[in-house]
């Protein structure tokens, strides 16, 4: 996905805007001028004037005749935009449910899912899944002492 | 001498050799794989260095760093895909030699050279540390935080084919850096309430989203690709090779040395040293109409180059704490972390570490030779592996190392987010290394400007008044006004639409 240079730099504005506005709460400090805030809202500015700059930029690509969002050619073929939030959707699932599934159950369904659709024989993907989950969970929990979360299996571990 | 010796007994521990050999596999590994960079490489390791002390730890990042620079030729050779950036300069021209039926010598100059151009980095990378280190000792806060911007101007201006998006993403990334307690007066700032972010953004969980995460997204949506392997017989590698370092020593030596000189520079690193030295090598090539045929004179300057680089990206980050590429950036990281603050004062209070790091890299130099032939002579089989089984284990591996990082589900919600962003600036032409740049260096920045204003009062005058602060001061405003100035003169060609900069980090 890319989007016009005015586009970027609009959102990075809004960003630096809504930062330097957060920094108007931050504490001064009696007889010292330079305080917490100082840092970011120097940051932001400089921010606030590269987006300007991208937005005059991107007005001028326009005025050009380049469109306001360009998508990559393997948007058009849906399993590809699946492949690619089937990738996200697999860490969002372990930050939302892992602490009450546990490690290995889940990175076994996701390791079989993605073989599955990223087209691995069934028989190659289950083998690999149960095994690769197994290893990793070795080499984490037990060598480097990772407290991975135990969920369902708590009681039989 | 003392501290040599301690550092020999640091090193050569069973534990730590051992860890020196598998990490020089996973180098060797990922580097011949198209699409796995050895900054990947480096940001899988991480997770699993933090557990080590520091010697094994550094030890593993160095081997496996070096290792899959050198890899990165095997697949530009077999496939004309560059394994990783830093052979991206002279992919077309190790194919082109490998048609020609010079797979073999293609091979084993990379191989050959790549160990002696290590050297060369390594070598310099002795001497130089240590004498700079003392010159460094005097520094102040004025001094370190025009190194540090200097530093930063350099990764924009050297690395980037797009300064304003350079510049845009490095103060991105020391904007993230301002998330959590500030550093000189120890307010929270941007934490909206949360406890988890009182900690900041965890450096390494961010990195892997940025380098490894996004990586792998841009791999899922083409996973079906098939690499078509060049269906050549690997012979003996080394038969020819002597005859190219007679006839192309004097390349070897400059690219070497090319090489040094820009791994040194702060923000520009082993790929962009591969650039730079095959030009030169083509531009003053008494036969420069051979370059693109399948020439091997180019392949010696650029192959000893990037691997050069390699090891002299990290004179300014020992001696300075200031990255020398982005290899290096994850490096200082990881000392922070193991609470080694990068600097002269490691020299003073730690030599056995700096020495250490000198032993290692000595070593995985010479490690190089026998794993390279290995890797080689297995190149196919490697090149084999299918992706649709390695994405998924990546993953997976992402997700266990940044949970492992904060034993938290913080760290995987970090790496998605900052992965999401990384995947988007990247599609968007923002290149990413300066903003890793900025999550390193941004609270040593933060710190050397606040007490530099607290000291000065807000004199800006206070900033040059010491001799190399004013140097170091004086080239940094030349530099920006350079850069400004190109911007406005150079302002047509911008209009155009910008493509991915082919030799982003």
């Amino acid at each position: 996905m890319r989007a016009n240079d005015a586009i970027n730099g609009l959102v990075l504005i809004l960003l630096a805007v809504a930062m330097i506005a957060i920094t108007s709460s931050f504490p001064a400090f009696p007889g010292q001028p330079y305080g917490p805030s100082l840092f970011p809202r120097v940051l932001g500015t400089l921010l606030i004037i590269c987006g300007a700059l991208l937005i005059w930029r991107g007005m001028a690509a326009r005025r050009a005749g380049a469109g306001w969002v360009e998508m990559a050619a393997w948007t058009r073929q849906p399993w590809r935009i699946v492949s690619f939030f089937l990738m996200l959707g697999s860490l969002l699932l372990y930050i939302l449910v892992g602490d009450t599934i546990g490690f290995i159950p889940i990175a076994m369904v996701i390791l079989l899912a993605l073989f599955l659709w990223f087209g691995v024989r069934p028989l190659v993907a289950v083998i690999t899944a149960v095994a690769a989950t197994f290893v990793i969970h070795w080499f984490f929990a037990t060598m480097l002492r990772v407290p991975l979360p135990r969920g369902l299996l708590d009681s039989i571990l | 001498m003392d501290a040599f010796i301690t550092a020999a007994g640091l090193v050569l521990h069973f534990d730590v050799l051992w860890v020196i050999v598998a990490s020089a596999a996973f180098g060797m590994f990922v580097g011949a794989m198209p699409g796995l960079t050895a900054t990947m490489a480096t940001a899988l390791l991480v997770p699993v260095t933090f557990f080590m002390d520091p010697v094994p730890a550094l030890g593993a990042i160095v081997t496996a760093t070096a290792m899959a620079i050198f890899a990165g030729d095997i697949p530009a050779a077999l496939l004309r895909i560059p394994g990783t950036p830093a052979s991206a300069a002279y992919a077309d021209e190790s194919y082109a030699m490998s048609k020609k039926g010079e797979l073999d010598l293609n091979l084993g100059v990379n191989l050959v050279f790549s160990v002696f151009g290590g050297m060369v980095g390594v070598a310099l990378l002795i001497l130089c540390a240590p004498v700079l280190a003392e010159a460094a000792i005097n520094f102040s806060s004025f001094e370190y935080f025009w190194l540090a911007l200097l530093g930063l101007t350099c990764a924009i201006f050297m690395t980037t084919g797009d300064p304003l998006k350079g510049v845009t993403s490095l103060i991105f990334g020391l904007l993230i850096n301002c998330v959590g307690i500030d550093p000189a007066a120890g307010f929270p700032r941007f934490t909206f309430g949360s406890v988890e972010l009182l900690q900041g953004i965890s450096f390494i969980p961010a990195m892997i989203g940025m380098f490894a995460l996004s990586e792998l997204l841009r791999g899922a949506v083409s996973v079906d690709e098939r690499n078509v392997v060049l269906a050549q017989k690997i012979g003996n590698i080394f038969h020819g090779v002597w005859a190219v370092l007679k006839k192309y020593w004097f390349n070897f030596l400059r690219g070497s040395a090319l090489g040094v000189f820009i791994g040194a520079l702060p923000g520009a690193g082993a790929d962009i040293a591969a650039w730079i030295s095959f030009a030169i090598s083509k531009r003053f090539s008494k036969t420069p109409e051979k370059f693109g045929t399948g020439h091997i004179e180019g392949i010696v300057d650029a192959t000893s180059a990037n691997n050069s680089a390699l090891a002299a990206a990290w004179i300014p980050a020992l001696v300075f704490g200031i990255p020398g590429d982005s290899i290096t950036a994850i490096v200082i990281g990881v000392l922070y972390m193991k609470g080694m603050n990068p600097g002269p004062t490691v020299f003073l209070q730690n030599p056995q570490f700096i020495y250490a790091v000198f032993i290692i890299f000595v070593l995985a130099n010479l490690l190089m030779f026998p794993l390279g032939w290995a890797a080689i002579k297995s190149a196919k089989q490697i090149l084999r592996v299918p992706r649709n089984i390695l994405l998924p284990i990546i993953l997976l591996f992402c997700l266990v190392g940044s949970y492992a990082m904060t034993n938290s589900f913080y760290g995987v919600l970090i790496m998605l987010v900052l992965g999401i962003i990384g995947w988007l600036m990247e599609e968007n032409g923002f290149p990413i290394a300066p903003a890793i740049l900025g999550l390193v260096l941004g609270e040593m920045l933060e710190q050397n400007f606040m007490t530099s204003m607290i000291k000065a009062d807000g004199n800006a005058l206070m900033f040059f008044e010491r001799p190399i602060a004013g140097v170091l001061g004086a080239v940094t405003v030349v530099i920006w006004g350079f850069m400004l100035w190109r911007g406005f003169m150079g302002r047509k060609a911008t209009l155009a639409p910008t493509e991915p900069d082919p030799t982003g980090a």
